[in-house]
């Protein structure tokens, strides 16, 4: 039985050669040939490495002697068994971990741990070191997976075997003879142990035409006899997404780490093979477009090692097309050959995606690609790959080591970049801030964590409170003020995102389909709550930082998205700011403070007019009306805004204070304290002001800005870039009025 | 010259049997390190660190009055937490309004814990005390933390006006529900 399999098994090896000869000629290269009526193989280096140097040499024929060694078995007479066999296993090993092994060493060294001939113990020593040096032909895997049929390995030994295939899926240069098999490994989830690496596997494997009734009333009948396992619950959610007709049971939607791969046994040599790979293809692809273009070299190279480059699926079998694959396949275009924009309009009905799927994100042509294709699976492959990659290389998750930092760094930079170019946040991002945000200290990596938080996709606010922003409160209490301001920039960005989203969403399929909020004024209520809170965020901040003018800056940036949603975003909302920001607003020692609080009044003054006219307008039709409170409110706010500011008339409205008492305190002239000339952070405008009018007159008469000289001044403080005050005077204050105070000033 | 600001950070040292030396070593010197970071940081008043290794303190009768009682929990070690949830014992109930906080180290690497992060957050929870997570080996990390610890000092001292202990203890205070094991 030995010989014809061998033999079938060389002619595969020249094979895969040939096909790895042609494509890259650094790759080490190992031809097999039949000594004549001799079955065994012997394996002998290319004459590509001739010039390697000796030890090189020296450590290829050890390997090959350990390999050959193992193919034929132990010599049954050798009374030094043990220690040769340990000799031999020290080889590959060794050489396994330091530059891995070519795909016709593996092949064989499968074969050999598999039949289970030298023992579970061995086997699972060459199990644990079967690491390409690039690549694992398919067929190995193939052969590997017959020997589980034959029932010879142990269940330890299946067991690493599926681990070890899961974890080497990526390297595995085509699949689609595995996939073939996908009705065995099927088979294989009733056995309870391997179960959880069945599914992660089949999750890897699993395409939209092996989704098949009867599967998924096994996978349901599975699920019913174990119980909620998250690794069914994977493959579940997996088939729900290709068939959601099939699969009834609802699943949690915000689960997203189904797969614990903190075991992962062969991570530090994934590194490596990486790496390696990626010497293949020394120089990256050239992009003229987007924002790879700009990426200086060095930075490019950091996160290299965790994005593969692109490399299409099919690249071997297109290099020996037979007739059949001619007329069978609709000729894809390979995305390596893809260079520009126009190639990438042309060809876009038949581009292949990676087999890699994270490689997309280094090439801004593909992220166009994937943008405009709908594919949904697309962006499944592309989450999954993302979580698992961002749980592994999370700095705290793994040693404090700051070269490892930088690079997480850089990765976390990447991601980001991606998520602007696509306008829209991962969902396994999302996963991955709920899970560390907690243990978050609010410093490692901030502005990447920040900018992630930005983009969390729109969900309704009850949901993302407890696993956001109470994590984030205790933060922001206890941290800088620097901490605070980027904070509420964030959450002002985060906002932004949310209301981009559910305008474009409230055209597109109006409030029907949305897959949180049933309806548009549920999504408003959520949008309103968040706003609120953080309404309260920059109350107890004001009051921890005393009102400093940093902070109100930021606290105002927010307001000054939060006032135009209704006319910006066509969104049915109006939300005020509460009287702590006003009134520290108001009372600031800061001019420019001032400035955007009045530009802020005049939105809200415009964006509560719309309102009002459309409400008389579709009066019968619209569930929206601007509640009589919020109207109150701002009128409360005009009105002191305008009396301090204008008219010299504080405290009559609004802010009621019994004259009596003012009075008590020996200030008589309080009245003009707060208008545009004396309210202090005004008053070295009117100082200059009236030193430019007569620059002899010393001291200056405050008190003399009155009339006409008081249209003057406020020209003079508009041609200062006072527009937010310019505005707000010509939207709010009509002539009636400006005659009045004239009369009275 | 502002009134003194006197910090007490209790610390309880992670003891194993095994190798006791270094591994003590190592974990007072990362907190001796935080002492420095935190006398390092720029404020106004004098400010004093005391660190100690359990409660009760030895009787003192000159010892300066308490602001703050940080507890140390480092959750590579079960004797850290034991430690710790004894000290809790001799705390004058006064001081869990607002001047009692955790700071809990290691939890960046889960597969060398010992304690579960839920159980230190469910002791935080029972002390109704706000709980901090910091790695201090870095030292970067260790100085944000120190700046934090102080921010907190300054408002249990009662220097930042408008705000007390007690205000910003219901700030910082851990959500209702423990968090789910989920995600």
């Amino acid at each position: 039985m030995a010989t014809p399999r061998l033999t079938r098994n060389s002619q595969q090896q020249n094979r895969i050669s040939q096909g790895s000869n042609s494509r890259q000629t650094t790759l080490l290269d190992w031809k097999v040939k039949d000594k004549a009526g001799n079955s065994k193989s012997v394996l002998e280096e290319s004459s590509s490495l001739e010039d390697s140097n000796h030890a090189d040499d020296q450590t290829e024929d050890a390997l090959q002697t350990a390999v050959e060694y193992f193919q034929k078995g132990p010599k049954k007479a050798s009374l030094s068994k043990d220690s040769v066999l340990e000799k031999h296993l020290k080889t590959v090993e060794n050489v396994a971990w330091n530059n891995g092994l070519a795909p016709e060493a593996i092949d064989i060294l499968l074969n050999v741990a598999l039949s289970g001939k030298f023992g579970n113990a061995l086997s699972t020593r060459i199990l644990k070191c079967m690491i390409p040096e690039t690549h694992i032909s398919e067929d190995s895997v193939v052969k590997a997976v017959s020997w589980l049929c034959v029932g010879k390995c142990s269940g330890n030994t299946k067991v690493l075997f599926y681990r070890w295939l899961v974890a080497m899926f990526d390297f595995i240069d085509h699949k689609k003879q595995i996939n073939s098999l996908y009705g065995f490994f099927f088979v294989s989830l009733q056995d309870d142990t391997l179960c959880p690496y069945v599914c992660h596997l089949l999750y890897l494997l699993t395409k939209k035409e092996n989704v098949k009734p009867f599967r998924a009333r096994k996978l349901l009948d599975l699920q019913a006899k174990m119980g909620m396992q998250p690794h069914l619950q994977a493959l579940l959610s997996l088939y729900k997404f290709f068939a959601p007709t099939l699969i009834s049971v609802s699943l949690p939607v915000r689960k997203k780490i189904f797969f614990n791969n903190s075991k992962n046994l062969w991570t530090p040599a994934l590194l490596a093979v990486k790496l390696r790979n990626q010497g293949i293809f020394p120089e990256p692809l050239k992009l003229q477009l987007g924002p790879t273009s700009g990426r200086s070299l060095k930075r490019k190279w950091n996160y290299h090692s965790v994005i593969p480059a692109v490399n299409s699926a099919k690249k071997e079998c297109r290099e020996k097309m037979s007739l059949f694959d001619y007329l069978s396949n609709d000729r894809s275009l390979p995305v390596e050959q893809l260079q520009s924009f126009p190639q990438l309009l042309e060809n876009i009905h038949c581009l292949e995606l990676p087999s890699q799927m994270s490689s997309v994100l280094n090439s801004s042509l593909l992220l166009h690609y994937v943008n405009c294709v709908k594919d949904e699976s697309i962006l499944l492959r592309l989450s999954y790959w993302l979580s698992q990659t961002l749980q592994e290389e999370c700095v705290w998750y793994n040693m404090n080591d700051y070269q490892q930092e930088k690079e997480f760094i850089n990765f976390l930079d990447m991601v980001i970049r991606v998520q602007c170019f696509l306008q829209e946040g991962f969902y396994s991002c999302e996963a991955f801030l709920y899970k560390s945000l907690p243990l978050w200290d609010g410093f490692s990596c901030r502005s990447q964590f920040l900018k992630l938080l930005a983009w969390i996709p729109f969900s309704s606010f009850s949901e993302i409170k407890p696993l956001l922003l109470d994590h984030l409160a205790p933060l922001f209490f206890t941290s800088s003020i620097y901490f605070k301001c980027s904070l509420l920039q964030c959450l002002k960005d985060l906002l932004q995102n949310w209301l981009l989203w559910l305008s474009t969403e409230a055209q597109v399929q109006p409030m029907t389909d949305s897959p949180l909020e049933t309806t548009l004024g549920g999504s408003m209520d959520s949008v309103s709550q968040l706003i609120e809170y953080i309404g309260w965020l920059s109350m107890v901040a004001i009051r921890l930082e005393s009102s400093s003018t940093l902070l109100v800056h930021f606290i105002l940036d927010f307001y000054e998205k939060v006032c135009d949603i209704y006319i910006n975003y066509d969104l049915p909302l109006v939300v005020l700011f509460p009287p702590v920001v006003f009134h520290s607003a108001f009372l600031s020692l800061d001019a420019t403070i001032l400035n955007q609080l009045c530009y802020i009044m005049y939105r809200y003054r415009d964006n509560l007019t719309a309102a009002k006219k459309k409400d008389l307008v579709q009066k019968a039709k619209s569930e929206f009306s601007i509640s009589s409170k919020i109207c109150k409110e701002f009128n409360y706010y005009l009105t002191a805004l305008v009396h301090c500011l204008w008219s010299s008339r504080p405290f009559e409205t609004g802010v009621y204070i019994d004259p009596q008492i003012i009075e008590n305190t020996g200030e008589t002239q309080y009245k003009h304290n707060l208008n545009f000339v004396h309210h202090p952070c005004l008053l070295n405008y009117a100082a200059s002001f009236l030193l430019q009018e007569s620059p002899e007159e010393m001291p200056v008469h405050l008190s003399s800005i009155r009339g006409k000289k008081w249209n003057w001044y406020l020209d003079h403080l508009y041609s200062e870039g006072f527009q937010g005050l310019n505005l707000f005077i010509k939207s709010s204050i009509d002539h009636s009025s400006v005659s009045k105070t004239e009369k009275n000033t | 010259v502002g009134v003194p600001v006197r910090t007490w950070l209790s610390r309880v040292s992670r003891r194993r049997p095994a190798d006791p030396s270094e591994l003590v070593s190592t974990e007072d010197a990362l907190l001796q390190q935080l002492a420095e970071s935190v006398l390092k940081i720029d404020c106004a008043t004098e400010l004093r660190v005391h660190l100690a290794n359990s409660l009760p303190l030895p009787s003192n009768a000159n010892r300066p009055r308490i602001d703050l009682i940080v507890f140390v929990i480092n959750l590579h070690s079960k004797y850290s937490l034991q430690k710790v949830e004894e000290s809790l014992n001799h705390v004058d109930s006064s001081f869990f309004l607002g001047k009692v906080c955790f700071l809990v180290t290691g939890a960046g690497r889960e597969s060398h814990c010992s304690v579960h992060q839920n159980t230190v957050m469910k002791l935080a929870h029972t002390y109704r005390s706000p709980l901090l997570f910091c790695d201090l080996q870095v030292e970067s990390f260790r100085a944000a933390m120190a700046q934090r610890l102080v921010r907190v000092l300054q408002v249990c001292a009662g220097h930042v006006p408008g705000i007390s202990a007690l205000n910003l203890l219901s700030l910082l205070r851990s959500p209702e529900n423990p968090p789910s094991k989920e995600l």
